[in-house]
């Protein structure tokens, strides 16, 4: 069944994690979409995990710095309904393939900037690698750590946030075109990625009490939720929730052994001390615990915890295979790898993994043949030429 | 006009994974209705969490557990476009208000549903929070850099609640456009789980089960490695990322640094020259000698950030006056449309801030709606509305 996205075409001009796991989101709906590549390739492939987030998309180079390179990427931009570029802003517009350069070539066209930093921001000419935005956006300085002082983030969260808004961006401006008959110039970045993330922390309010800010006030330890992992035996750790959305049928404290609090008695409310003795209690009885055993018999009684795993043996997790979200993809080059599948589940028109992550060009011949190019030409376009030239002088 | 004008989403939702995406949707021209329990959403009481996830919205007070307001609701999403909702496996079909009661009433309607696990599965009739996700997808694990000896460190960011929202956001528009080309709605479903998974998809494991090479957290929270990490200057941090080759000779050189080390023998090295001066002098001298870098700013607690001048110009805050807590200032847009801007209609409602107006469109009198508050059905902001965000 063909997916939401259907006859979609994206143009995907971007490097780094932000544009390729955006335009994954929407790929993997359908989209048919072409990764545009400088001759040679995108500079981000020498990073593994460009493998997944790069996949579900055909490859071509161009040269866009060439004439002949350029006007056959207009050709290929009339033909497009999509357009992602994540280049410091201005520098599409010198190559001549800027917004209104490609609006003039397809009024329908939906262009894509995703930058670092906005247009008009007083760091957008600096460079963008995702800790730089960290650093500059505030965001590590939020995060507590082990030793004070801010600590750099190991997920790559502004780029992580920016995804969606990469993804929901194109298609609000498709559903916009719906009525419109235009495309338009959509613009992001990940300092807007950043925002994104910080909605439960990041307010400031005229009247705001000790109750308004409390919550998720910055700690030491971090937030509300970091005395919830529990550390089992041989050195494992559990994350423990509060609510499970079921009725628990034994507490916690008589799953442990431990002696609990009259009913009468609300933890929350009793002095500090008192808690942390309690907390101190449930730590040792946990620490003398099996994990597996621990989970099977929350489980069992209607709580709910996860395992403290690495990020590999995420694929082991029953319910992420039972989601679909375990798949095999074989690349060409490293043969049969395990990677995540599709996070949107659209029951009437679901989404697929459409193929690998494409060799550099691979698809040159297909679709620059498509649009009429012989073989000379595409040698021209994709800087073949230009390249054999060079090595003929060498 | 706005890119997503004259669409109306019911969002049935609580907490942050329900609400977070329908408030992305209204800020890009969605008209959102919160129907919340008369009681009031179980976040209220969080303050800034909850305020964080409820801007632009009208809002309705209802009990949908009565059958009076199960029957007032299935009059409002005969007039809606989506519903949306993060209620645990089986409630929704318990009120009455699942897919196949919603679509009797709205035919071509997008339904989404936002789970803790997903829709069928091992572990799919619990609910769960943020955090367990954080664990499930070894976020914690790596944040913590736990094989140094650490405990695993929960991000304070809670960005899988906001990941799985934003799932569902991109969902719900994909549905929408299928729609709005074949004139047919469905079902859709997103989970925490499977938004923990987004955060570490970088990684897969090859033919023999391996794991492929991803960077790992130092001892010290510094960052992956000497040439891409964080680096304490004589008034405060700076963040280098000499990713390339050519990169790490210019840091070397500027730092006074033989280029010649490897990366490990050169990392006390390069500690110790950045201990010498300020952070502002070291980026003007990183700067001058082409090496990517930027100094870690302490935002505060978020006021340097919303308060910054760049950022109000360029309309990445929002600010409104709440009815309660005063001037209220938030993130503003995300997304910036050239022919169809965002706009942020207003600041997060109170309990019923709109159940009459609502109640009114479908078609119910004075009399009426008095009834329905008398009986617990609905409810609206009295003049002693003191109590509740």
């Amino acid at each position: 069944m063909p997916g939401a996205l259907d006859g979609v075409r994206i143009l995907d001009l971007t490097w780094g994690a932000a544009g390729a796991l955006g335009v994954l989101l929407l790929a993997e709906q359908g989209a048919d979409t072409i990764k545009v590549e400088p001759p040679g390739g995108d500079p981000f492939r020498g990073y593994d995990g460009y493998r997944v987030w790069t996949r579900s998309r055909r490859s071509v180079q161009v040269d866009l710095k060439a004439d002949a390179g350029r006007d056959a990427f207009h050709r290929l931009v009339e033909t497009a309904d999509v357009l992602v570029e994540s280049f410091r802003p201005g520098v599409m517009d010198r190559l001549g393939v800027g917004y209104e350069a490609c609006a003039a070539t397809n009024p329908r066209l939906v262009y894509c900037s995703v930058p670092a930093y906005p247009a008009g921001h007083r760091l957008a000419d600096r460079p963008g690698y995702d800790a730089l935005v960290q650093a500059s956006s505030g965001q590590q300085w939020e995060q507590p750590g082990w030793r004070p002082g801010p600590i750099f983030l190991a997920m790559p969260m502004p780029s992580m946030g920016t995804i969606y808004l990469v993804a929901s961006g194109v298609l609000a401006a498709l559903l916009a075109r719906e009525t419109t008959g235009r495309g338009q110039h959509v613009r992001t970045s990940l300092l807007q990625g950043v925002f994104l993330y910080t909605t439960q922390i990041w307010q400031h309010a005229e009247r705001g009490d000790a109750a308004y800010y409390g919550l998720m006030a910055k700690t030491h330890p971090p937030g509300v939720h970091q005395p919830m992992i529990f550390e089992c035996a041989g050195r494992e750790y559990l994350h423990v929730s509060v609510m499970s959305g079921k009725a628990p049928t034994k507490t916690l404290d008589e799953i442990l052994g431990v002696e609990a609090l009259p009913a009468e008695q609300l933890e929350g409310l009793l002095p500090l001390q008192q808690q942390n003795l309690m907390n101190e209690r449930r730590r040792d009885a946990i620490r003398a615990r099996r994990r597996d055993e621990l989970l099977a018999e929350l489980i069992a009684n209607n709580h709910i915890a996860e395992p403290v795993v690495t990020p590999e043996e995420q694929f082991a997790h029953p319910q992420l295979v039972a989601n679909g979200m375990v798949a095999t993809v074989n690349d060409p080059e490293v043969g049969a790898t395990t990677q995540v599948g599709v996070p949107i589940h659209l029951l009437s028109t679901p989404g697929a993994i459409t193929g690998p992550q494409p060799p550099v060009g691979a698809h040159d011949a297909e679709i620059w043949g498509e649009l009429g190019c012989d073989g000379g030409e595409i040698a021209l376009i994709t800087g073949r030429a230009a390249r054999a030239t060079a090595a003929g002088r060498a | 006009m706005q890119a997503l004008e004259g669409l109306r989403l019911l969002d049935f939702g609580q907490y942050l994974a329900g609400p977070f995406g329908p408030m992305i949707l209204g800020d890009l021209g969605m008209e959102v209705i919160k129907v919340e329990p008369v009681a009031g959403d179980g976040m209220r009481m969080a303050g800034a969490p909850f305020l964080g996830c409820q801007r632009g919205k009208r809002d309705l007070a209802l009990n949908v557990k009565d059958p009076a307001g199960r029957e007032l609701a299935l009059r409002l999403v005969a007039t809606a476009d989506v519903v949306h909702h993060n209620m645990t496996k089986g409630t929704a079909a318990r009120l009455g208000l699942d897919y196949e009661a919603c679509r009797a009433v709205k035919p071509d309607l997008v339904y989404c549903n936002t789970y803790a696990y997903g829709l069928d599965g091992p572990l799919s009739e619990f609910g769960g929070l943020d955090p367990l996700y954080q664990a499930s997808a070894g976020l914690e694990y790596e944040a913590g850099a736990v094989p140094h000896g650490h405990d695993p460190l929960y991000y304070r960011y809670g960005m899988v609640d906001t990941s799985n929202a934003m799932l569902s956001v991109v969902g719900v528009l994909a549905a929408l456009y299928h729609r709005a080309r074949a004139g047919e709605g469905q079902e859709l479903w997103t989970s925490l789980l499977d938004g923990g998974a987004v955060f570490a998809s970088d990684v897969f494991l090859g033919p023999d089960g391996t794991p492929t090479f991803r960077p790992k957290l130092d001892a010290e929270q510094h960052g992956f490695d000497p040439g891409y990490r964080l680096y304490e200057t004589d008034d405060g941090w700076i963040q280098v990322a000499a990713f390339r080759d050519d990169d790490w000779s210019r840091l070397c050189a500027a730092t006074g640094v033989d280029a010649g080390l490897d990366r490990t023998a050169a990392a006390p090295l390069l500690e110790a020259a950045f201990r010498t001066k300020t952070a502002v002098m070291w980026s003007h001298t990183l700067d001058d000698a082409g090496v990517p870098n930027e100094i870690a700013v302490d935002v505060k607690g978020g006021e340097g950030a919303l308060y910054d001048a760049d950022a109000e110009r360029l309309g990445l805050v929002a600010e409104y006056e709440h009815p309660l807590l005063g001037t209220l200032r938030q993130f503003g847009n995300t997304v910036d449309f050239s022919e169809t801007p965002g706009q942020i209609a207003g600041p997060p409602p109170r309990v019923g801030e709109d159940t009459k107006a609502i109640l009114e469109e479908l078609g119910c009198s004075e009399p009426e709606m008095d009834d329905l508050k008398a009986a617990g059905v609905v409810t609206w902001p009295d003049e002693d509305y003191p109590w509740r965000w």
